[in-house]
């Protein structure tokens, strides 16, 4: 009998550690990099990437989106949208409270929607334009009333694109300068405690967050290094477990890999599909006839690129859309975006085109102008002088800081040649139309059709793709899209980066959303 | 006149002039910074990731950067008088409030390497001129030379990968370990190591300066024809060394040190960039890229402030080192 | 001047500054034989180590010969360190001079002055002037010397303080000598000592000022130069050390051989030193 006994008892304790080997533990400090340090915390004015690897652990969004891309229920448990696309209603979680108390309600969904996100955040306006109003029928419903079908709309609910803000804490207050910014109040499983600048941001867990057991960290803290070798110093301590967005260099990156205790992957940036590329000024300069964006398109080895500057992260453009839209069946692979660069064949396309050498083998001059964040892109424009040179043109490298570029591009569109990337986002209404649209030529704004490139016939298939709730109709619509756009190459799509997140191993449960670092890490764990 | 009066009055003379000069720095600098293309705006708005020319004309007016530049200047003036030193738009708190913040840290590092640098420098250049011409002379001389030369981040970087990673002492960056949250005295133990190696770093850089400076000027002393004078008379080359020669020979020292007191502020960008510690120089850098002005104009008046002090100190220094100057 | 060059052979130093130095010059003069090519060409694989696919100091991540490289920087850079050094010294030394003699009003106008740019944190004074000026050769030059200048300045006027009053000086006034001969032929040869360690430190200065500079991004991206090396360089220190390295002991070595040859130089033209010999 006490055998019997015995054993069932080790029996059942052998079971229960089994068992609490793959529970998550609780408690412990994730420090992470944050890199450059965010300029505001208000991450409803402003989608500057630092601020999205922080905040969207302290607010939240409706939905959440798993790596297969499925819509995880966060603040919103369900919807409902109706047949004709029209109207969507969201039945909201219920006994959410903000991090002051105040319980979240469909107001505060209401008045995030239409008096922040449509009226001051970069894309909101955009997102959201076919909302005309919200209906809250009660405290955990809202029903989203549009003009228009938008299925892009339902893509743009993660907490990173849309979070909700405490309505009782902006009502009646200019949002752009509310004291929220910087004192951020949200739903989310951490909350904010203190940002002492230059150093670091610091989050406590949130104790009264709505889903049991969760968090399981104490504290999460973002630190800023400005150096990169630093950087990659204090990941190989054990000073900070995790990194994302390239915060490690590259070369770095490919060197940690080998370690037993560090993890690299390319996971988690599937909703923001980054693009490298060249935007050319199409009305006035060297680089007026798509002959000649033609050529150089031609001229470019991407695969090099990609192989001497990311080490080998990226896949090279095929056509004016990101790769990763196959998904969704938009994207198309077309000419003149070769993979290797065919220098005869660019030059062969210049000389029928009409633009002879001189006598030292120069057609034509320009300036390059580049991105000024970060280090990789100078070796683009090293690289690009340098096979530019190749077919004649004569290029001159131009370094500026970041107000500078700005005017000189956007508002100024003194520039001939701008090595650039841009964030694609889940769906090319929200982040490609606005490189070629007629009504995107908005001088003065940041990051759009800076070539103004106009014409009237992609601007008709830009709208009715935008509109188009058939699919097979919109991906016929994307590929007529992509091949007006292989051949006049007002922008020339060079590579899709692949962002590199770098983690120490006894982090987990970090990457379960699609999100990657703009996640919650609601889940996350440190496992000795 | 007693000395002492006289040096009383001159100090008064001094402060006052000051204030005019640091009215002059503020409206040259002023000028200076406009002449940078783009603004704050810009730049919040290009991080922001998109802003229509709406929008970013209403924050010009809000950041009453829309007044023409004299405009501006008055107010700022006008703020200035009243010691109030405006506000940062990009990092929303008042300017005071950032520079207090990180005036710390900058002390921090530039009392301590300093004290180092000077402290080692006058030593070794004291040593390499009594020694002259002989190994320990080319050693410290050589010695001195390779440090001054090479890249500052190269030695930072070399300071972290041998002391840091290989062999453990010390943290990599940052000025607190921000998973602990020490209080009181662990606070202070925790601080103190992590200025360790930044300090170091910084403190090779100018002892190259202080060691250089200091041999130099030891053997122009030895030169003089007092010390020919005290030699006949017999004195002990220790005595003349000690009490006769090095008095002289600091002059030189005293001033390069003032003006790296004097440049406390900007202290070293790239020391605080590698290690990530939280100074004005890193601050006064960003800031310039974000067309923070007022923040930059805020930093460059405390930097003022501190120079004008401390050069006249260096020249009430100079009185008592040697006599035989007079302040006018 | 055959006694001059007898003082300075003595030391031994100084001579081998001396030869390390004109093996630079001969260096950057010869760029061109030495290699033919462009320097920012791609010449082969990237990041090879020394010695392998035909790099005798190994090619950076574009594959860019880093030998090429240092050769043909040679020249932009010691130009910047000496064109950058004589433009602070002359107005330092004019600055100085006038001030620590004349005294009074004079010295209060100048020394303020030079207080306006001393009071200039002067590395981020470097940075927004290049920032200002668009970073090119010519902006980083006039960077480096605006910042440069003051600290002479001080140093002169320190020491023509002291010597002003000193029996010789009254001397001379005695002999009825006018001021600026005073200055420049009786006190300021006595000062040449610190001026010329300080001028000396100073080339060194512009050079490491201009590898700073490239460090934060604001180095002239279209003529090749040991700062433009190393800053292309030094996300690599960990991996492919030779990138910046080599840049880094070509710098050391010519702030190394300038200094003691203003060593030499020093100890040449201050005759007293001969009694401690």
């Amino acid at each position: 009998m006490k055998t019997i006994l015995q054993s069932c008892a080790l029996a059942a304790s052998l079971l229960l550690s089994s068992v609490s080997a793959y529970a998550a533990k609780d408690g412990g400090t994730l420090a992470f990099l944050v890199q450059p340090e965010p300029p505001t915390l208000a991450s409803y004015v402003s989608t500057s990437g630092p601020i999205g690897l922080v905040m969207p652990k302290v607010y939240e969004g409706l939905f959440d989106y798993d790596n297969d891309g499925k819509m995880i229920p966060i603040l919103a448990e369900s919807y409902d949208m109706s047949g004709d696309g029209k109207t969507v209603t969201f039945n909201l979680r219920k006994g959410v409270t903000w991090h002051d108390g105040k319980p979240f309600t469909s107001a505060d969904v209401k008045f995030t929607i239409m008096e922040v996100l449509k009226k001051v955040h970069p894309r909101g306006p955009n997102s959201f334009r076919e909302v005309t109003s919200i209906d809250t029928p009660d405290a955990h419903t809202a029903i989203f009333n549009l003009d228009n079908p938008a299925p892009y709309m339902m893509r743009s609910f993660s907490a990173y694109e849309s979070p909700m803000v405490p309505k009782h804490l902006l009502e009646g207050q200019d949002v752009k300068s509310a004291p929220l910014a910087n004192n951020p109040v949200g739903t989310g499983p951490f909350k904010f405690v203190e940002w002492k600048k230059g150093q670091y941001i610091r989050l406590d867990k949130n104790e009264n967050y709505w889903q049991e057991g969760l968090p399981h960290l104490d504290r999460i803290v973002g630190r800023f290094i400005p150096d990169a070798s630093t950087r990659t110093a204090a990941m190989e301590n054990g000073e900070v477990l995790y990194a994302a967005y390239n915060a490690i260099p590259n070369i770095d990156a490919v060197r940690l890999k080998e370690r037993d205790d560090i993890g690299v992957t390319t996971d988690g940036y599937s909703m923001i599909n980054p693009m490298a590329l060249i935007e050319f000024n199409t009305k006035e300069g060297a680089f007026v006839d798509p002959a000649v964006r033609r050529a150089i398109s031609t001229a470019i080895d991407r695969r090099f690129m990609i192989d001497t500057i990311f080490f080998g992260y990226g896949k090279p453009a095929t056509s004016a859309l990101s790769s990763n839209f196959k998904a969704t069946n938009l994207h198309a692979e077309m000419p003149n975006y070769p993979e290797r660069g065919d220098v005869a064949a660019a030059n062969a396309i210049l000389d029928k085109a009409g633009f002879k050498k001189d006598g030292d083998g120069v057609r034509m001059t320009a300036v390059l102008d580049l991105i000024p964040y970060g280090e990789d892109w100078r070796r683009a424009g090293e690289y690009m002088k340098q096979v530019m040179g190749d077919i004649g043109i004569k290029l001159e490298l131009r370094y500026e800081d970041v107000p500078t570029w700005l005017k000189r591009i956007y508002h100024r569109y003194d520039f001939a040649m701008n090595i650039n990337y841009f964030y694609q986002l889940p769906d090319p209404v929200l982040g490609v139309h606005r490189h070629y649209g007629t009504n995107q030529i908005r001088k003065g704004t940041h990051f759009v059709n800076s070539s103004r490139y106009s014409n009237p016939t992609l601007d008709a298939l830009l709208d009715s793709g935008s509109k188009e709730p058939d699919a097979a109709k919109r991906t016929a619509t994307y590929k007529e899209i992509q091949t007006i756009l292989a051949n006049d190459m007002p922008v020339v799509n060079l590579f899709e980066l692949q962002f590199l997140t770098v983690y120490n191993t006894k982090l987990k449960g970090a990457y379960g959303s699609a999100m990657g670092a703009y996640g919650s890490f609601r889940e996350a764990y440190l496992d000795e | 006149m007693t000395r002492s009066s006289k040096i009383f009055k001159y100090v008064g003379k001094r402060l006052l002039q000051g204030i005019p000069i640091i009215l002059a720095i503020v409206v040259i600098n002023f000028f200076l910074l406009n002449l940078a293309e783009g603004d704050a705006v810009d730049v919040l708005a290009g991080e922001a990731g998109s802003a229509t020319p709406e929008y970013m004309a209403q924050l010009r007016a809000k950041f009453g950067l829309d007044q023409p530049l004299p405009v501006q200047l008055m107010v700022y003036l006008k703020n200035v008088a009243t010691l109030d030193l405006g506000y940062s738009f990009r990092h929303d708190m008042p300017v005071s409030d950032l520079i207090f913040d990180r005036f710390a840290a900058t002390g921090l590092l530039m009392t301590s390497t300093i004290i180092l640098a000077v402290g080692f420098g006058v030593l070794l250049g004291l040593l390499a001129a009594m020694r002259l011409n002989t190994w320990k002379d080319t050693v410290i001389t050589v010695f001195a030379l390779i440090t001054y030369a090479t890249p500052l981040f190269w030695v930072g970087l070399m300071m972290i990968v041998v002391f840091s990673l290989k062999l453990g002492w010390f943290p990599t960056s940052g000025m607190e370990n921000v998973a602990a949250f020490y209080e009181g005295w662990d606070r202070v133990k925790d601080i103190a190591v992590h200025l360790v190696l930044p300090t170091i770093t910084l403190s090779l850089f100018y002892l190259a300066l202080y060691t250089r400076m200091m041999r130099a000027s030891m053997l122009e002393q030895y030169g003089q024809d007092y010390v020919i004078t005290a030699r006949a008379k017999g004195l002990t080359e220790r005595r003349i060394t000690f009490v006769h020669v090095l008095r002289n020979a600091l002059l030189p020292v005293v001033t390069m040190a003032g003006v790296q007191v004097g440049a406390l502020i900007g202290g070293s960008v790239i020391v605080e960039s590698v290690f990530a510690w939280p100074g004005l120089g890193m601050l006064a850098f960003e800031s310039l890229f974000a067309r923070d002005l007022n923040l930059l104009l805020g930093i460059f008046m405390l930097s003022s402030i501190l120079v004008i002090a401390v050069n006249l100190v260096v020249d009430i220094i100079y009185c008592f080192l040697d006599p035989r100057i007079e302040v006018s | 001047m055959q006694e001059f060059w007898g003082r300075y052979k003595r030391n031994r130093s100084a001579v081998f500054g001396l030869v390390v130095i004109i093996l630079v010059v001969l260096m950057a003069g010869f760029a061109d034989l030495l290699y033919a090519f462009d320097p920012f060409r791609l010449a082969g694989k990237p990041l090879s180590s020394p010695g392998t696919n035909g790099f005798l100091l190994g090619s950076d991540s574009l594959g860019r010969d880093v030998a090429a490289g240092i050769v043909h920087g040679a020249k932009t850079s010691l130009l910047i360190g000496l064109v950058a050094t004589m433009v602070a010294v002359f107005i330092g030394v004019l600055f100085g001079a006038f001030s620590g003699y004349y005294g009074g009003r004079l010295d209060d106008l100048l020394m303020r002055v030079t207080e306006i740019f001393q009071t200039i944190p002067s590395f981020i004074f470097a940075i927004l002037l290049v920032a200002i000026m668009k970073p090119s050769i010519a902006s980083i030059v006039i960077a480096i010397a605006v910042v440069s200048w003051p600290s002479v300045a001080r140093l002169v006027r320190g020491e023509f303080l002291a010597l002003k009053n000193r029996e010789f000086v009254q001397a001379c006034h005695t002999l009825g000598m006018n001021d600026l001969r005073i200055m420049m032929r009786e006190i300021l040869p006595n000062c040449l000592s610190p001026i010329i360690v300080v001028g000396s430190l100073m080339v060194a200065t512009a050079i490491l000022i201009e590898s700073g500079l490239a460090f934060l991004g604001l180095g002239d991206p279209n003529i090749m130069s040991w700062g433009f090396q190393i800053g292309a360089g030094r996300t690599m220190l960990r991996s492919a050390w030779w990138v910046c390295t080599f840049p880094g002991i070509a710098i050391l070595i010519t702030v190394l051989a300038i200094n003691l040859v203003g060593e030499g130089l020093n100890d040449a033209l201050n005759p007293r030193l001969r009694e401690r010999n």
